[in-house]
């Protein structure tokens, strides 16, 4: 099966899907979210709508299509069980005043609130990470806390008392 | 000063803008068509009517000002959106479909620049209004007809991005040559004048090709709000910029867009300007409105019917042998003949050119309004044929036609 993408300069971006027997449908990615879905019964007919979508419905009927329907979650429920807390990511950077020390030598649960569920080295993930792991500049830290804990975590890690704004990352 | 004032000629401007693109809507024509006549109708030019004009005359500088911006983020939004390496990626279908459309309605335009009696400056300014075809027009009526979906549109888009390189240039050339006293001035002036505009376009392209670290670090805020700031920060100040060092303004923003579209943040970029660019265009077309007399469009009608006749049948012939080399079949090449027939914004980008103070051509005035009068016949002609491409299709191709028409929906239904 073979896809082809294109894309429509002013508008978004064009897929469209080879169905066999020269039918294809094309799908239509507008900028603002909107998806148009077209089917072309031949090389030579005119494309037919078959939906205008917003994005929202293009999800839902996307993962729908993929048999994920029942799995997909909105982020924004993934928050509720935890209260307050949510899980967040930040990336340590070259100069991180935490690389090179291991998460309770840095005191990162003390200073900052957030409690680090785990390390993502590479292409591995360490779980409960303890005193025996040190954090490396380009180690993810995957953490859960709340927002105020979360940007207090941001401030060590990057060593700056900047938010989340930041123009001056030296 | 008179802020109250202010504020109210602000409201009727807006008011009347609404007005015209709501009628255009429900009546599913272009809204820039509605705008210029909106312009022209309450305009100082129309005095009887309304006894909105005087109110206008005076917020000549607000209308001025948000007109300007509106040239600006046109052109901006063009520059953000092209894309050199998908421009390369099709070059030979491109190049070939582009150079017969820029041939033929650019020589066309010459021709009946000179025979319409004008001076040699004057028809390069006629052959930029006539050649240019309206992204705005065609792009939405393209998503309107559904044949975005289509193969015929990615000729018709390809012949734009095209045109775009073309007239980003052009609008630097002409602007240059026209400033610096056309005709009448000396050799050195002229050479000074395009060497100034090219070495601003080099420095823009330049920033283009290799300031992508520089422009990611000062778009680098997760703020819309920042960034809608700098990103107009940027566009008025550059284009300002190259104004007062004669260059043209459009094509300074033109680059800034390019430059900007290479960046990682060029999809944010569109999403947080693309209202401002449309409330800005929509005054810019007004304010043109505004500045023409209908009674010098009337003068005028004789010219405006040749061009009209002629350069639709120019448009019709190039797009035609364009969508041939893009590899089209023949009903398909009819519909990008018919596709890129329509005329607009950049026209009326040209004739705000040719109408500017320091450029001072003889007859700009009149040029301004065969532009305006142009623009409000090709806008609609241009919608018109795309929404009725299937009687010519079928006169064109007669039988090919036929079949898939009507199989498309029906068969659906499993």
């Amino acid at each position: 099966m073979t896809v082809y993408e294109t894309d429509i300069p002013g508008v978004g971006r064009k897929f469209e899907v080879e169905l066999g027997g020269g039918e294809r449908a094309v799908v239509v990615h507008h900028h603002d979210g909107r998806r148009e879905v077209f089917r072309r019964a031949d090389p030579e007919a005119d494309s037919e709508q078959v939906f205008d979508l917003t994005a929202a419905q293009a999800r839902q009927l996307g993962s729908i299509l993929t048999g994920a329907h029942f799995e997909s979650v909105d982020a924004g429920d993934l928050s509720v069980p935890l209260g307050d807390a949510i899980i967040e990511w930040i990336e340590v950077p070259e100069d991180s005043p935490v690389a090179g020390r291991t998460l309770p030598d840095a005191n990162v649960r003390n200073e900052t609130g957030v409690s680090v569920i785990a390390v993502q080295q590479g292409t591995e993930t360490v779980t409960n990470p303890g005193a025996d792991v040190t954090v490396e500049p380009g180690d993810v830290l995957v953490g859960l806390g709340t927002r105020e804990d979360h940007e207090a975590l941001e401030t060590l890690v990057r060593g700056t008392a900047s938010g989340p704004d930041r123009d001056d990352d030296a | 000063m008179a802020a109250p004032d202010l504020l109210l000629q602000a409201g009727v401007v807006f008011v009347v803008l609404a007005l015209g693109g709501g009628l255009a809507s429900r009546f599913g024509q272009s809204v820039i068509p509605a705008y210029l006549i909106a312009g022209v109708l309450v305009g100082p030019n129309v005095p009887t009517l309304f006894g909105f004009d005087f109110v206008l005359v005076e917020s000549r500088e607000f209308v001025d000002l948000l007109a300007e911006l509106g040239i600006v983020f046109l052109l901006f939004f063009i520059g953000l959106e092209f894309n050199l390496e998908r421009l390369a990626a099709a070059r030979d279908r491109v190049l070939g479909a582009g150079t017969v459309d820029l041939v033929v309605n650019g020589g066309v335009g010459l021709v009946l620049g000179i025979v319409l009696g004008f001076s040699a400056i004057e028809a390069l300014f006629l052959a930029g209004i006539v050649y240019i075809s309206s992204s705005a027009i065609i792009t939405k009526t393209l998503i309107d007809l559904g044949w975005i979906a289509d193969p015929e549109s990615e000729a018709i888009l390809g012949v734009l991005v095209f045109e775009d390189v073309v007239v980003a240039v052009y609008l630097a050339v002409v602007a240059a040559i026209a400033t610096s006293g056309g005709a009448g001035a000396g050799t050195t002036d002229l050479v000074i004048s395009v060497g100034r505009a090219f070495a601003v376009l080099v420095a823009l392209v330049l920033l283009a090709a290799y300031g992508t670290p520089l422009l990611e670090r000062l778009l680098d805020t997760r703020s819309d709000e920042q960034l809608l700031i700098r990103v107009v920060a940027a566009a008025a100040g550059v284009g300002g910029l190259a104004l007062a060092l004669g260059v043209s303004e459009a094509v300074a923003a033109f680059f800034l867009g390019a430059a900007f579209g290479g960046t990682s943040h060029a999809h944010r970029i569109e999403r947080v300007i693309t209202s401002e660019r449309d409330l800005y265009a929509a005054v810019f077309f007004l304010s043109i409105g505004l500045e023409t007399d209908p009674a010098l469009v009337a003068g005028v009608a004789g010219p405006l019917a040749l061009l009209v006749l002629v350069t639709t049948a120019s448009k019709l012939a190039s797009g035609y042998w364009g969508g041939r080399a893009y590899g089209l079949s023949e009903r398909r090449s009819v519909r990008v003949a018919v596709g890129l027939v329509a005329r607009g914004e950049f026209s009326l980008v040209i004739a705000a050119l040719a109408t500017r103070p320091d450029v001072a051509l003889p007859q700009g005035e009149t040029i301004a309004a065969l532009a305006v009068g142009y623009v409000l016949v090709m806008g609609l002609l241009g919608t018109v044929l795309m929404r009725y491409s299937g009687v010519i299709e079928r006169r064109v191709v007669g039988s090919d036609g036929g079949g898939s028409g009507g199989v498309g929906g029906d068969t659906a239904v499993e």
